[in-house]
């Protein structure tokens, strides 16, 4: 007797191996992992969806989650496991393994915690998927993507960190509140280190090309009396914030993460503020990472937008520079 | 040099002049969402992704949770195209919602079914329905807490809102995994499998293997024997992993949210953009199947702006009839004994 299917279905091709066109790996299934899967299935980016951990259980019960709402998703494949052999013919890998940072906690303190972990994450990427392009999302992200960059082997266009993507997209945020306009209208730019130390570019802030610095020369200082310099306080404080409230952050950095893959998935050259190895660049001497706008596409970071900074957004710059090579240069890799 | 009085103006009052005067217009299509626990969150960021609402509220009773949430997904503004996401204990956070969707209550442990979670969740419901109803008496609500048929129920009796305004979520999610279940067996996509799952959301749900369908190709016609026990191709076993799968991923994760928000941002697509599509979700169904009851089960409902606007007349075999009018026997000796509705 012949099956339902082989009643209903005929065969008419001669079976080969597909290989999925735009597959994405996450690895890590935490709150900010499984917030990237979700956005990144949700905006229909991928074809195959990977996802990597070592906590099987919970890992296993992610995949099912997601692969039950298969009937709403333009994505055919959801695959998990502890193996990499899973990530393998990925175009693009987003690491958020690792631990996160605690209540009142700062990021360069995860340091070695994450370094030890990528030692045993990066190189199962590589062996997988030897072309890829990796997103590192894992905090401190400057000081990990470059460790990323080390124990990869990769030329620099296909390491990238999420970096400054998600302070800028907070600070275009606050400042369509402030101007009672929406945040894709509002342009701003926060470069330099993702964290405590990072740097409002006040000279780019426009609003349809009108210089905002131009009608307040006050804005981004003391005695700025709009107090503009507290945006950016507020974005450099919005981590810690949302992690006292709630624990942790997902929503923001998932959704900033996918538009990061949407970008470099189609190709699309969209300029992001995000982590590159600037050595050689506004005075950084040594093998850092710091955001800066970047051209994105397929290839990965084919590009540097260079922009023209005051002495003392340089001066911070470097300053962070000396900071992350400071513990660099201590790290065993 | 400076007068001491001259006011400097703002750096928005240089950039920005104002044309069109007054306040502006409240929201078209507001959506709520009331808990902001696992299931709420995947609603919610469902939701936005898929740029339904231009305002979203969220509404729960642990204050600095919500806070939390609110600021993460407004941190995420630049991505969306919801320009307000408000939150806050008090309703009126929640004024003129078009659509609301409750999720709040307690979730099933490991192992618990569904109706053991009632009296603990009509009690929070006491507290919640009469207060969204307060502030947006023209919603519709769409309530997702578990047991989902029997809080449904409780909603509608609590709100005093007509039933074509008060949806569960029932079986739409029961039906998407069967449909994701079936077409892996079949190697097609989800959308290209047709089957319903209707009756009550649970290990009673009833799969209408009459109706499962690719390309309108009966799939009871090839194989008699589908989804019975003298069935050689065990079909049946598709449905079984379907009532389990809630309890399976429970096991590995804890909870279960992202299937379960995809499906109600589903849902919530077809009541705000009028679409008329039909959906397998709970509603009022005395008077149908012999039911003489105040039961709510999913039917096959066609969903618009204005709730469940009507209910496809499914072909039932006999077999298929008896375990609704089972499970309306079931929820109904539950409903009798709750309190103060």
């Amino acid at each position: 007797m012949a099956t339902v299917k082989e009643q209903l279905i005929e065969h008419v091709m001669k079976d080969e191996a597909s290989i999925p066109r735009s597959k994405v790996t996450v690895v890590g299934v935490g709150a900010v992992g499984m917030a990237c899967a979700v956005s990144i299935l949700t905006k229909e980016l991928t074809d195959e969806l990977a996802l990597v951990d070592v906590i099987e259980d919970k890992l296993k019960g992610e995949m099912m989650d997601l692969q039950h709402g298969g009937l709403f998703l333009r994505t055919p494949k959801i695959v998990a496991d502890k193996d990499y052999s899973c990530t393998a013919n990925s175009k693009l890998v987003v690491v958020t393994a690792g631990a996160r940072q605690q209540e009142g906690e700062s990021r360069l303190n995860l340091v070695q915690r994450n370094v030890n972990i990528f030692k045993f994450i990066i190189p199962n990427i590589v062996k997988y998927s030897p072309n890829c392009i990796i997103l590192v999302v894992s905090n401190p992200v400057d000081i990990l993507t470059y460790v990323a960059w080390k124990l990869s082997g990769f030329p620099r266009n296909r390491v990238i960190g999420s970096g400054c993507n998600l302070d800028s997209a907070r600070f275009r945020y606050l400042m369509g509140e402030k101007l009672n306009l929406h945040p894709s209208s509002c342009h701003g730019w926060v470069i330099g280190e993702h964290g405590d130390s990072s740097v409002p570019v006040w000279s780019g802030v426009n609003v349809a090309g009108v210089s905002l610095k131009n009608l307040n020369p006050d804005m981004g200082t003391d005695k700025d009396k709009e107090n503009w310099k507290a945006v950016h306080k507020q974005v450099v404080e919005s981590a810690y914030e949302v992690i006292k409230l709630k624990g942790y952050t997902s929503w923001a950095i998932g959704m900033s993460v996918a538009d990061l893959v949407e970008t470099i998935l189609k190709n699309l050259r969209k300029v992001h503020p995000v982590s590159t190895m600037v050595q050689g660049m506004h005075g950084v001497k040594d093998e850092v990472f710091l955001s800066v706008p970047c051209v994105l596409s397929s290839s990965g970071l084919s590009d540097v937008v260079k922009m023209t900074l005051k002495s003392d957004e340089e001066e911070q710059l470097r300053k962070s520079a000396d900071t992350l090579w400071g513990i660099q240069k201590e790290l065993k890799l | 040099m400076h007068s001491c009085n001259r006011i400097m103006a703002t750096v928005q009052e240089k950039l920005i002049t104002p044309i069109a005067g007054g306040a502006s217009e409240g929201p078209r299509n507001k959506v709520t969402v009331v808990g902001v626990g696992q299931v709420g969150m995947a609603c919610a960021i469902s939701i936005l992704l898929r740029e339904l609402p231009d305002e979203l509220a969220l509404v729960d009773v642990v204050e600095d949770r919500l806070k939390g949430e609110m600021m993460d997904l407004q941190h995420g503004s630049l991505f969306l195209k919801t320009p307000k996401i408000v939150a806050d204990k008090d309703y009126t956070v929640t004024a003129g919602s078009r659509i609301v969707i409750v999720t709040a209550g307690v979730r099933q442990q490991e192992g618990e079914s569904r109706l053991n979670l009632v009296q603990r969740n009509v009690n929070i419901f006491k507290h919640i329905i009469p207060q969204i109803v307060k502030h947006s008496p023209n919603c519709i609500l769409v309530v997702v807490s578990n047991p989902v048929d029997i809080m449904t129920y409780v909603t509608w009796k609590l709100s005093g809102l007509p039933k074509h305004r008060v949806i569960g979520s029932g079986c739409n999610l029961d039906s998407a995994r069967f449909r994701y279940l079936m077409a892996e067996k079949l190697s097609v996509h989800p959308t290209s499998f047709h089957g319903w799952i209707l009756g009550e959301h649970g290990d009673s749900s009833v799969p209408v293997w009459s109706g499962a369908n690719v390309a309108g190709v009966n799939l009871q016609t090839l194989n008699p024997d589908i989804g019975t026990d003298q069935d050689k191709e065990g079909w049946k076993e598709t449905h079984k992993m379907v009532v389990d799968s809630a309890y399976e991923v429970i096991k590995l994760k804890g909870y279960t949210n992202w299937a379960i928000g995809m499906s109600v941002a589903d849902l919530t697509e077809s009541l705000t953009k009028n679409l008329s599509r039909i959906h397998p979700v709970s509603t009022m169904v005395k008077g149908m199947y012999g039911i003489n009851e105040d039961v709510y089960l999913s039917l096959p409902c066609v969903l618009n702006n204005s709730g469940v606007s009507s209910v496809i007349n499914m072909t039932l075999n006999a077999e298929e009839v008896a375990k609704l009018k089972k499970s309306a026997d079931t929820l109904w000796g539950i409903q009798k004994d709750l309190k103060d509705l």
